[in-house]
């Protein structure tokens, strides 16, 4: 390693100084003004629909849901795909609701076995990746421009809860919408506290490599199902 | 279409680079290649088109992102260590190295370091600039691309035919005649999603027991030190997030000031690469994994590559071409790349950003005819997202291709490399003749009364063309006869009117 950190040491130095030997002097307040964009405005009434409309066309499913049913939707969902199993966070936003739902058998959900994400990943990727059909998760806001899901991945709620089972069931509350995302990373200071993650997420996994033939779960879900809590 | 190094030391784009004409010539001889080629250009250019419904707002969109890039390059070395420092901050090293041999060295060792044996690849066209996956392979350590276009080239020993969408240049049918011959038990099938399902399986189970991800980047912030990535299938995650050890390399150029500099970039980035509002995954990385975090590498390296990135730098108007964000755009566009292909430039970035990125990585040396392969219709130029004029550079390149060794000051390794004495003599003469109205006139005088001596072959001129014949008299001397005849004409009316 010591011989690679020298060779990295002289190239750095040997790089910042051609470079610095073009700008020296360089003045940086007369920069040309740069004009802003600015994303058309939506209006609070037209960006949920926005949201949908985006997120329909990119192959994802959108179910609306109130905090009452969502379990229960889920739970529909899940058979309607013969799936027993979810794998949801450990004291994520929803976890209660959802272990009061299918941890009763007496309900509906008897069949669904919640699984919790407890574990360390680089013990237990044969776990992960081919044990677990379906998972749930929060989010933290969703912008209505693009269709997009913004998560910011936690202890409770890791990064790869959303990226490896095939189904990913996601709660977006219609509440933390914004218009787009300059304006989302502006309003919610993001420069000032960046998680170890953030994730934008605007469909289920897709690629367009052979012949520009569109095929959806390429190595992501396969199936990207938004609950939207419209309250 | 698979590359080899020849000579020790040098890329071994280089060498094929330097067979640009037969690489043609190969190439357009291809009926299925070509038809490949064109029915995805035309789909290209249709979504851009379709993603850009307010000329207005494109033209917007353009003029702020190029001020971004300009801005940005005109703090580079600033922000290079800015972007050091908070990424440092953020536990996150950063490795410099100024030629491919140096990247590659570093990468390896780092996998050394943590007793790696495999290696997933997310889609990075740096890393195929330092063709990193024969390095590494060399070295007994298995680097699999993970991108499906990647893993499709990858499999057929060739390389990117396209910035993008690497393996653009096949069709189904290739496709499923590679996988029934490469993968185990595969079932012939033509139907795309089972193709896709395919590859799905297979690289799983690779994502599941690789211990290092590789991945390029798109852009990354100096002010909080954040990696972005932006992908559509999901394996740039699966590299980031899965293996305990993500290595990321990018060149020095893809550096931006600020966190607000990144929303309108990412937006005509996707909507002129591949016609989208947004990618399906946009991955912002700023820490290695934390305490009590369940996932994600213990360890996040970064290594910045110049590899002749620096030599553009140093000259204002070659500069520009380290404005690029690689959206591709450029080849979708041009009518040279949609008619030769990928494969036939020989150089990691083809097409009409290739022709002007190549000579600083490889020299003008091995790319000098790259330059000449466009017919300056400035439609790259056109559809650049950050307005980099290419069809200028392009210029601009033949001229430092034909400079006189030894002219003026360097600018670029290789310059004057495509020099003719000949052609140069032509050119002198050429000037002289119109500098000076009576050798102008002399050899115009003697070059028409001596038309017939010209030859009916002109070499590649006349392989489909006529061969050009000079007039009988020159245009001055038709002129002056005409005028002549008109004022006698004038003197004779007036001769006439007086006499009435």
């Amino acid at each position: 390693m010591a011989a690679v950190n020298e060779i990295s040491k002289n190239a750095r130095t040997n790089i910042l100084a051609k470079l610095k030997a073009q700008v020296a002097g360089a003045d940086y307040d007369k920069l040309p003004e740069e004009p802003k964009f600015t994303y058309p405005e939506i209006k609070q009434v037209d960006s949920v629909a926005k949201f949908i409309e985006n997120l329909e066309m990119n192959h994802a499913e959108i179910v609306k849901v109130t905090i009452k049913n969502v379990a229960s939707v889920i739970d529909d969902e899940l058979k309607k795909r013969n799936i027993g199993q979810l794998l949801y966070g450990e004291n994520g936003q929803y976890s209660a609701i959802l272990e009061s739902y299918f941890n009763n058998d007496v309900k509906d959900g008897a069949g669904v076995q919640l699984e919790k994400y407890d574990f360390l990943l680089t013990d237990n990727k044969e776990r992960l990746f081919d044990h677990c059909p379906a998972s749930f998760t929060s989010s933290k806001c969703s912008i209505a421009a693009t269709g997009t899901i913004v998560l910011w991945p936690t202890v409770a709620e890791p990064r790869t809860l959303s990226l490896v089972p095939p189904v990913h069931f996601v709660l977006v509350d219609a509440q933390n919408m914004v218009s787009d995302f300059a304006t989302l990373i502006k309003t919610q200071q993001w420069k000032d506290k960046l998680p170890t993650n953030a994730l934008l997420i605007s469909g289920p996994s897709k690629t367009a490599d052979i012949q520009q033939t569109l095929a959806y779960g390429a190595h992501g879900p396969k199936e990207l199902i938004v609950l939207l809590l419209n309250s | 279409m698979a590359v080899q190094q020849v000579n020790a030391g040098e890329s071994k784009y280089a060498e094929s680079a330097r067979n640009f004409r037969s690489n043609v010539k190969r190439d357009l001889a291809n009926a299925e290649l070509r038809g490949n080629f064109r029915g995805a250009m035309d789909y290209l250019m249709d979504k851009r088109k379709n993603a850009f419904p307010d000329s207005d707002e494109l033209e917007t969109l353009r003029e702020q992102c190029k001020l971004i890039k300009q801005r940005c390059l005109a703090k580079l070395p600033h922000l290079l260590e800015q972007l050091e420092d908070s990424l440092t901050k953020n536990g996150i090293k950063v490795h410099w190295a100024e030629t491919i041999d140096e990247a590659n060295g570093i990468i390896a060792q780092l996998i050394k370091d943590k007793n790696g044996a495999t290696v997933v690849k997310g889609k990075s066209m740096v890393s195929e600039e330092t063709a990193l996956n024969d390095y590494l392979e060399e070295r007994n350590i298995e680097c699999l691309e993970a991108d499906m276009g990647e893993f499709i080239v990858q499999l057929a020993k060739e390389h990117p035919s396209h910035i993008i969408i690497p393996a653009i240049h096949k069709n189904k049918e290739q496709v499923a005649d590679l996988f029934a011959e490469k993968i185990p038990g595969f079932e012939r099938t033509n139907d795309v999603d089972k193709l896709i399902n395919e590859g799905r399986r297979v690289l799983r189970d690779k994502f599941k027991n690789a211990d290092v991800g590789i991945t390029g980047v798109n852009f990354a912030v100096a002010e909080t030190g954040t990696l972005c990535l932006v992908e559509n299938e999901g394996n740039g995650q699966m590299c980031t997030a899965v293996p305990d050890l993500h290595i990321a390399i990018t060149g020095i150029e893809k550096v931006v000031e600020y966190l607000d500099d990144v929303p309108p970039l990412l937006s005509l980035l996707t909507r002129s690469a591949t016609g989208q509002t947004i990618s399906t995954y946009f991955n912002m990385i700023t820490k290695p994994r934390q305490q009590d975090e369940k996932d994600g590498p213990e360890e996040v390296h970064l290594v910045l590559l110049d590899n002749g990135r620096s030599q553009a730098f140093a000259d204002e108007e070659l500069r520009q071409t380290l404005q690029c964000i690689r959206c591709g755009a450029c080849m979708n566009h041009c009518p040279v790349y949609t008619r030769i292909g990928g494969h036939a430039y020989g150089t990691v970035y083809p097409g009409p950003i290739g022709k002007i990125i190549s000579p600083h990585m490889l020299g003008l040396e091995a790319t000098k005819d790259l330059p000449t392969a466009s017919s300056m219709c400035g439609a790259c130029g056109e559809v650049c997202p950050v307005k980099i004029p290419i069809p200028k550079l392009l210029q601009r390149l033949r001229q430092e291709s034909v400079k006189p060794k030894g002219d003026g000051p360097q600018v670029m390794k290789g310059q004057g490399s495509n020099r003719s004495t000949i052609e140069a003599m032509v050119w002198k003469v050429w000037s002289l003749m119109h500098s000076y109205s009576t050798i102008y006139r002399m050899s115009m005088w003697f070059g028409t009364r001596l038309r017939g001596l010209m030859p009916a072959k002109i070499g590649v001129w006349t392989s489909v063309r006529t061969a050009p014949k000079l007039a009988p008299k020159t245009l001055h001397e038709r002129v002056n006869a005409r005028n002549k005849h008109a004022a006698k004409k004038i003197s004779k009316q007036g001769n006439q009117h007086g006499s009435r």
